[in-house]
């Protein structure tokens, strides 16, 4: 074949060939762990794609060859009425593009094999929930034009969306920002469908193998019973902490942890999965290395190095100098969280719960507020400007919320999912909070408390003070340096 | 295209009002320059809407004009009643459709630009980016000003925003009131406004 690749353990072929997704995928076979069945159209098809204004030649067959694969794997029929196939179609580049590109689930879903689906699974309300998912998709993909009811044909064109999401103007932009090369194009990956949302025992989740907050050798991560894979990103559902797994689906959560397990030994760092089970049974859709920030980075990396993982070098080789200063930023040290967003503007605030801008703007007259809100408006200013912080329930790292906080150089902690904001409370993890309450926020890692929190400094991280050590012994220099001193002198050295 | 007919021009009280409606509590000189009306008429008018009722003066560091419950009623209608007048519903429902492929691509460039590296080459780099979405957004400011001149107050604001930025006042990309951002928010809250659109 050109055009596509099987996602198979034989497949030898790098990330800029097969995406970072599809690339993933592969390394997760040759792992052994479970991965839906399916095919990636190469960053070469999207080339000649963006060169020619059309899918190339003798794709189709390709596709049509590959759909026969996969229909013969699951022993289903794309579009069939009965035992029907459907698939997922995601875009997956050599780099990340998060938010950027076109995604499709639940393709093949005709109304006839919707009607097969409800007739196998006896669940009409799931046939008729998944279905909904593939329209709702397929329309934000390619736009005002009619859902065509040949499965191939939507296939087709799912493909030509993904590929066409690869040069939109707010694609190009974030390219050049970036420093992502204009030409690389985009893979599409073609996977058999894995249900959350098929029954008690499905849903989806995403897991770190080490706290992505501290570093702590501990998985971490969030789920979603009963929910198909993109409502976790999307927010707005309640999630539960990744660790209730454990009680609820035992056979799951012990395939994940030996999942989490070989993924880290195989890239040798802290890594994060992407994953659905589907009637108990544990499949996952994507793996990423790395992705540590700051402190968290810091600990995984002379963790991994005190567990023999990655030699003392190596731990300075991964530590930026930005992520050292990102380490001292002080961070609660949190018990219990109550609720859980993204950190849109780095720092700790402390302060009483004003649900209004005109309250956030009385209340400081007597001490710190925060303002915590759906989302912002200009409206919203002059509150913003009063308080000590931002929490809002919508909005994302780069929605108008994070970057009037960030220009207020306020911290801010956004798109907090759970939260609901009333007038004069909040709703958020059970608890009802009053306006006037006092709540701390984190705008690193996105934590809420109720009261004030223990917060780590980053004074006496003794982690951080370990790899300074090893950085002093590597640049033989002496520990009278600024920290950064220390760090880019060892990384000199080796480097 | 020019409509034969001369478009709807919006009184200034109106515009007064529907200022502190988008922009939220502001002094005098940020009231004018939303409206694009001297200051000293900006403030007469303020004074007039104040007697009515309509807005009120905060003291303190966060105060400034605003407008009251009944003042924000009383936008609402009358600027819905301009569209319906006007006839440009659908051009400025059009042009919000626009405004929403371009929304994600400005937060883009906010964002990076406030966690930029240091260095004069990102810099130059980020502002042609700028330089060229603001084109992009030219296009719809062009649409919503041939259906309802007010808004052509915008591009003047935003284009006068860009040119700080480039010659160097670089807290007019994200950081100053009258930054791109801070425009570009107030004609996002302008548009759901206008077209009767909550806040989601």
């Amino acid at each position: 074949m050109r055009w596509v690749r099987p996602l198979s353990a034989e497949v030898g072929e790098t990330a800029a060939v097969l995406g970072g997704k599809a690339h993933g995928l592969v390394v997760l076979r040759r792992l052994g762990l479970p991965v839906p069945p399916g095919f990636v159209i190469t960053t070469e098809a999207c080339r000649a794609f963006l060169r020619d204004g059309r899918l190339p030649d003798g794709l189709d067959a390709e596709l049509a060859a590959a759909i026969a694969d996969l229909e013969a794997a699951t022993n289903r029929t794309l579009g069939g009425a009965e035992r029907p196939l459907a698939v997922s179609v995601r875009s997956g580049g050599g780099v990340s593009m998060p938010g950027m590109m076109a995604t499709v689930l639940n393709l093949g879903l005709t109304a006839e094999a919707t009607a097969g689906l409800a007739a196998e699974t006896g669940d009409g309300r799931f046939a008729r929930d998944s279905r909904e998912r593939f329209q709702t998709s397929f329309a934000a993909a390619v736009g005002d034009e009619p859902v065509p009811e040949d499965a191939a044909r939507q296939l087709e064109r799912a493909v030509a969306a993904v590929f066409s999401s690869w040069d939109t103007p707010r694609a190009r932009t974030y390219r050049t920002l970036q420093d992502i090369a204009p030409d690389l194009g985009t893979a599409v990956t073609v996977q058999a469908m894995v249900f959350g949302n098929r029954d008690h025992h499905s849903g989806t989740g995403v897991a770190f193998s080490r706290n992505p907050s501290t570093g702590e050798p501990v998985p971490f991560g969030e789920v979603l019973f009963g929910r198909q894979g993109d409502d976790v990103v999307s927010g707005g559902l309640l999630t539960r902490p990744l660790h209730e797994l454990a009680g609820r689906e035992p056979t799951v959560w012990a395939h994940l942890l030996d999942a989490l397990d070989r993924v880290e030994s195989h890239y040798r760092d802290g890594c994060h999965l992407e994953f659905t089970f589907e009637a108990g049974e544990l499949w996952l859709l994507q793996v990423r290395p790395g992705r540590f920030a700051g402190a968290a980075a810091v600990r995984v990396a002379v963790d991994l190095a005190d567990e023999g993982v990655i030699s003392r070098h190596g731990a300075l080789r991964r530590i930026s100098p930005q992520q050292l200063g990102d380490a001292r930023t002080p961070r609660i040290v949190a018990a219990d969280v109550l609720a859980r967003g993204i950190g849109a503007c780095p720092g700790i605030a402390v302060g009483r719960v004003a649900t209004t801008a005109d309250n956030a703007a009385r209340m400081a007259a007597d001490g710190p507020v925060i303002l915590v809100r759906p989302q912002t408006s200009p409206l919203d200013m002059h509150g913003l400007a009063a308080a000590a912080g931002v929490l809002t329930a919508r909005g994302g790292p780069a929605s108008h919320a994070a970057v009037v906080a960030r220009s207020l150089r306020k911290p801010a902690v956004v798109g907090a999912a759970d939260l609901t904001v009333l007038e004069g409370s909040f709703q958020a993890g059970g608890h009802t909070v009053p306006e006037g309450t006092l709540i701390t926020i984190d705008g690193t890692g996105g934590e809420v408390v109720l009261g004030t929190s223990r917060i780590a400094t980053g004074a006496t991280n003794p982690h951080l003070e370990r790899l300074l050590g090893w950085a002093d012994e590597v640049s033989g220099g002496n520990p009278d340096r600024s920290e950064t001193e220390r760090l880019t002198a060892a990384r000199a050295v080796l480097l | 295209m020019t409509p034969p007919e001369s478009p709807h021009s919006t009184g200034t009280d109106l515009l007064v009002l529907h200022a502190l409606r988008c922009v939220g509590f502001a002094g005098l000189a940020r009231v004018a320059a939303a409206t694009g009306l001297p200051e000293p008429d900006a403030e007469s008018e303020l004074i007039d809407l104040a007697r009515a009722g309509l807005v009120t003066h905060l003291a303190g560091t966060f105060g400034g004009w605003g407008l009251t419950e009944a003042g924000r009623a009383a936008d609402a209608e009358r600027i819905a009643e301009e569209l319906e007048a006007s006839g440009a519903r659908a051009a400025v429902a059009a042009a919000y459709h626009d405004f929403l492929v371009l929304n994600p691509e400005l937060l883009d460039l906010c964002t990076a630009w406030q966690l930029r590296p240091a260095g004069p080459a990102y810099d130059a780099r980020v502002l042609d980016r700028l330089t060229d979405f603001d084109q992009r957004a030219g296009v719809v400011g062009a649409a919503l000003s041939a259906a309802l001149p007010r808004f052509r107050r915008y591009r003047v604001r935003l284009t006068g925003a860009l040119a700080r930025a480039r010659s160097g006042a670089l807290e007019y990309v994200t950081d100053s009131v009258e930054s791109y951002h801070a425009v570009w928010f107030q004609l996002h809250e302008d548009l759901l406004a206008t077209l009767g659109i909550p806040r989601e």
